[in-house]
């Protein structure tokens, strides 16, 4: 039954990704201003606001690891498991928004990379993550969980700011363009069309994120329960 | 079998990839032909975006396919580990 489930979840979410392809290529209209290059939207502003999601799940499993380190052992394991899965699918996709970006960049303003505040503030996230990444990676030894933790608490921090980085234009001026939503009064996509296309893949990139991270976490907590059972091997010699 | 598909899921990130660095190196210069008229000027133009737009796509699968082969790799790899652990 329960394969049969995950079976379906993956059809739907292969057919959402077909559909939200359609849409962007073959139904939205294109860009007065841009042409065709606009329609890197698609995939670009839908995986940025997902990855929030991932940067979300992470933070929360991080905090509930911290909360739960002495009292529930098994269940902050758990925390600690979702913790890892949710940045690391966060990063994967920040990777994605950091090289699809430049590529509608080059084109849209004419060069790869601006030292602006929301491409700046991206970058550093993305730097933030990598690195606590590679400390669950490499350090070893009953404190790197709670290190890690906490490196993920402060690198959360950075999410409202990239966010909220082009809303001070006047104070930090901005290569990069408000947030497509609560931007502003020019924000928003006016076109039904566009908007079903953006809604589509934004469904579809959410629905293969849940994926991965579900993957993710299991991978991890088969490698905690084989951690375990070595340790307690290791014991018993 | 086995093989074969592991050998897959390496094989199509990579080639994604090469496609991607294919697909910008080979959209025309900026300066492509300083004779051109207004109309080629905005083929050219029009041929970038199209090949811009088509390796943004082709490298967000390069890279969401490259992580699921590096999941799939560690899980096949922790298989014979959880069967000692009782997994």
């Amino acid at each position: 039954m329960k394969k049969l489930a995950i079976g379906v979840y993956v059809l739907i979410t292969l057919a959402l990704m077909v559909w939200g392809y359609y849409q962007a290529i073959y139904v939205a209209p294109l860009d007065e201003k841009q042409g065709e290059i606009y329609r890197i939207f698609f995939y670009h502003v839908p995986i940025a606001m997902v990855s929030s999601v991932f940067f979300a799940v992470s933070l929360a499993g991080s905090i509930g690891y911290l909360a739960y380190r002495y009292s529930r052992p098994e269940r902050a394991q758990i925390f600690d498991a979702w913790a890892l899965a949710g940045a690391e699918v966060a990063v994967v996709y920040c990777t994605i928004i950091l090289v699809t970006g430049p590529i509608w960049g080059r084109r849209a303003w004419g060069m790869w990379w601006t030292w602006d505040a929301r491409l700046t503030t991206t970058l550093v996230l993305w730097l933030i993550y990598m690195s606590y990444l590679l400390l669950r990676r490499f350090a070893a030894g009953s404190q790197m969980q709670t290190v890690a933790a906490v490196l993920n608490i402060f690198g959360a921090l950075d999410t409202p700011i990239v966010y909220f980085s082009t809303h001070f234009q006047k104070v930090i001026p901005t290569q990069h363009p408000a947030p497509v939503f609560g931007g502003g009064p020019d924000s928003g996509v006016k076109d039904p069309r566009m908007l079903a296309a953006w809604g589509w893949n934004l469904l579809a990139w959410l629905a293969w994120g849940l994926l991965i991270l579900a993957l993710r976490y299991r991978v991890e907590r088969q490698q905690q329960k084989i951690d375990a059972a070595e340790a307690q091997r290791a014991l018993e010699a | 079998m086995k093989k074969l598909a592991l050998a897959l899921i390496v094989a199509v990130p990579l080639a994604l990839l090469a496609w991607t660095a294919f697909l910008i190196l080979s959209a025309p210069s900026y300066d492509w032909n300083a004779n051109a008229s207004p109309a080629q000027l905005d083929a050219a133009a029009a041929l970038r975006d199209h090949l811009y737009r088509q390796a943004a796509y082709t490298i967000t699968w390069a890279i969401q396919l490259g992580y699921l082969a590096w999941l799939a790799f560690k899980w096949s790899a922790q298989k014979p580990a959880a069967e000692r652990a009782g997994g």
